[in-house]
């Protein structure tokens, strides 16, 4: 995990990694090499099993990436927890203990790889090193004992492991979310991310600004549009100092909010009757499924038409979009769900309506999340489609007028405004999802799908 | 959760139990004239061959369909028959599902005091408190916390029988629990089944394809025939309980495991050469 070369990782990442997980601090560089140099690479695939308990214990496990689960199985009467092996820590330890048996069984939760190390070489070369020569086999026992006697038995936390324990509390959402920034961090996927900017932003600059190719002679360049963004003095009146810039966002993100809030409050519960009940659904669904193809624009004479002022009718047309994605996934949602689990419900004493309540919507939630994504998505479309047509503010409507007075660079920087803040509400949406799915992101997050 | 009364409880009396399906306009009979009798506190294996109707007679008792014909008792109480075809489902008769239905969502804690509290039972608190308790007794504390899509699937089909003993069901209706389970896990699943048994002493109704889990775990066997399904031989196990693994390799196991592969191979080429299909009949 180290240095970034699954292939083949060096003896001196395998060395390091042996030196950080073993608790005997004083071994030489030699012991270490020889370690390292007889240590081999096993490979699991998430759920793949490493040892049954009861098996053979021969060998000491480091490992290197992923996440292991080690399972007392319990005897009755026993209170046994699981232990989570994480990279950097060690278990197997029994394996020095010369022909023990395993007292668990070891389990990969995600892809995993570990250094096998073989328990009587490493015995030998402990015993042959002259640091820790002085330690008797007994003095080794007596280690291995304290060992076996912390609480997480067939394992200990190694020097770089985290100071959380063997027997690993619950991460939460938040920790999980950290832990996979920091992941993100160490992927190559950031650089990746700036390399795709740096494309789109290059293909710009050097289509207008350098080759000037005949269509894009009209396109405002790069620097003039960076340069009218940031600037305390604007050209065409509008950039990050100006409070007409926060106006237009404002009104926009208000319109949206309103929007989505009414298509959310609605669009559930319409989506949860429609999966839920047979006889709603046949009065309802064949109207819905008429109305839904209808495009939004085509909304928009009769929305001006019936509703008062121009704020009624943006808002009606951005709820509009937003309800039909939301409702039709979360009906899918609820008819995505196991029927067994109802029937356990019922069998279990749930009335229908308890079951509606603990099954249903619980159930459908992963449903209604993506209904949301896509709901916010198609809200902020039809509310440029909406502004740009009528309003007095908002994102779209800057970058109709920008175009009508040809300001072009006004119009780039409203596009690029209304990238982010769409790329940011979706976010949003992404993250309370996760909050409320708790049990379904750790269960993702642990790599375990059944 | 009243540990040994419920000995008494729990006999189960299926009488000329007859089941139809019209799936696509042809008649199939999956029931024929199937009757049984259960002993309250027996487990009682069901085998036949893929497809043969015993889920149907399941399903008939739990209550998830009903019944074309014939009675079912419980305890003396008509759960359907004449008038009242299809039972009612209730927490006396709880279902282990073939694929597990814990609910994702909850941690095993909220599953396993699920029944209780839907009920009306016990309160939040109590049930809870009952809930951890059961853990501990069967040796499953530290897990409490976790979700389903946390746990192995051994440990979740013990979480799932333990929910359904919160109840204090009269019967326990298990279709082929440990049927994606490896080996390894099922063997511990059965042993720990076994010692729930003699903790609870509720009936068992246990469905299964696995010959040896059968003789294993099973105070009697049943033989069903192939479609439609009736039995066609009771076996007693006469092996005493509580029994161990050790079993497994005892002269009167193999004797007894010989005999009823017997009656149930000429069942399962019957089946076979009809060619049905697997779960045909849900």
């Amino acid at each position: 995990m180290a240095d970034g070369s699954p292939e083949s990782p060096g003896v001196d990442a395998v060395r390091h990694c042996i030196e950080a997980a073993l608790p005997f601090k004083a071994l030489t560089g030699g012991t270490l090499d020889a370690l390292a140099q007889a240590a081999e690479c096993i490979d699991l695939f998430a759920g793949e099993v490493l040892y049954e308990a009861g098996s053979a214990a021969d060998c000491l496990y480091i490992v290197e990436f992923g996440v292991l689960r080690l399972e007392p199985i319990a005897k009755t009467g026993h209170p046994a927890a699981s232990a989570v092996m994480r990279p950097g820590q060690a278990f197997g330890w029994i394996a020095l203990a010369e022909q023990g048996l395993r007292r668990n069984r070891a389990v990969a939760v995600t892809p995993a790889r570990l250094l096998r190390l073989c328990g009587s070489l490493i015995l030998n070369l402990v015993r042959a090193d002259p640091a820790v020569g002085r330690m008797s086999l007994e003095d080794l026992r007596a280690v291995l004992q304290a060992i076996q006697l912390s609480p997480g038995r067939d394992a200990v936390p190694g020097h770089a492991a985290s100071p959380v324990g063997s027997v690993v509390k619950k991460p939460a959402a938040i920790e999980i979310g950290l832990f996979r920034v920091a992941q993100w961090f160490r992927s190559p996927a950031p650089y990746m991310m700036l390399l795709g900017y740096a494309l789109l932003l290059g293909f710009w600059y050097l289509s207008v600004q350098v080759l000037k190719l005949p269509r894009f002679a009209q396109m405002p360049g790069l620097t003039a549009v960076l340069h009218e963004w940031f600037s305390k003095n604007p050209t065409y009146g509008v950039s990050i100092y100006t409070p007409v810039y926060y106006q237009h966002i404002l009104v926009s993100l208000r319109r949206i909010g309103i929007a989505f809030a009414l298509a959310t409050g609605l669009g559930v519960p319409v989506g949860l009757m429609l999966g839920w009940s047979r006889v709603f659904k046949d009065y309802v669904f064949p109207l819905f499924e008429m109305l839904r193809p209808i495009p939004i624009l085509a909304w928009v004479p009769l929305a001006i038409i019936m509703l008062p002022g121009s704020e009624l009718p943006i808002i009606y047309l951005t709820f509009l979009a937003s309800f039909f994605a939301t409702a039709l996934n979360t009906m899918l949602g609820v008819r995505s769900i196991d029927a067994s689990y109802a029937l356990a419900a019922e069998c279990l004493g749930a009335s229908r309506w308890q079951i509606f309540l603990h099954v249903v919507v619980p159930g459908a939630l992963p449903f209604i999340f993506t209904g949301l994504q896509i709901s916010v998505g198609v809200a902020w479309f039809s509310l440029v489609a909406a502004e740009m047509i009528s309003g007095q503010f908002g994102l779209g409507y800057l970058i109709n007028t920008s175009y009508t007075t040809v300001e072009y660079p006004t119009l780039v920087i409203a596009m690029f405004t209304l990238g982010i803040v769409g790329y940011l509400s979706s976010s949003l949406v992404r993250l309370a999802g996760m909050w409320l799915m708790s049990w379904r992101t750790r269960h993702l997050a642990l790599g375990e799908l059944r | 959760m009243s540990a040994t009364a419920g000995a008494a409880r729990g006999a189960l009396k299926i009488n000329d139990a007859v089941k139809l399906y019209e799936p696509s306009g042809a008649r199939v009979l999956a029931v024929d004239h199937c009757s049984l009798d259960i002993r309250p506190g027996e487990i009682c294996m069901i085998v036949g061959p893929s497809g043969c109707g015993k889920t149907s007679l399941l399903n008939a008792i739990a209550g998830f369909h009903g019944l074309d014909g014939g009675s079912i008792h419980l305890d003396g109480r008509m759960l359907c028959g004449p008038g009242h075809p299809q039972a009612d489902v209730g927490p006396d008769r709880i279902v282990v599902f073939q694929n597990g239905a814990l609910f994702p969502w909850k941690t095993t804690l909220e599953n396993i005091a699920f029944g209780p509290i839907m009920q009306r039972r016990m309160t939040k608190r109590t049930a809870y408190e009952t809930a951890r308790r059961m853990m501990a007794d069967a040796g499953l504390s530290g897990h409490e916390y976790e979700y389903p899509g946390e746990i192995s699937s051994g440990l979740r089909r013990r979480v799932e029988i333990l929910r359904a003993l919160m109840n204090d069901p009269s019967v326990l209706l298990l279709d082929e629990p440990y049927r994606a389970l490896d080996a390894l896990t099922k063997s511990v699943m059965h042993e720990a089944l076994l010692e729930t048994h003699y903790r609870t002493g509720t009936t068992i109704f246990f469905i299964t394809h696995d010959l040896e889990e059968a003789i294993f775990l099973g105070h009697r066997v049943v033989v069903m025939t192939a479609r439609p399904c009736r039995p066609k031989q009771v076996v007693e196990i006469d092996i005493p309980h509580p029994r161990d693994y050790g079993v497994l390799t005892s002269r009167r196991f193999r004797e007894l495991a010989a005999e009823i592969s017997a009656v149930l191979e000429e069942e399962a080429l019957k089946s076979f050469t009809r060619g049905e299909k697997e779960g045909g009949v849900q």
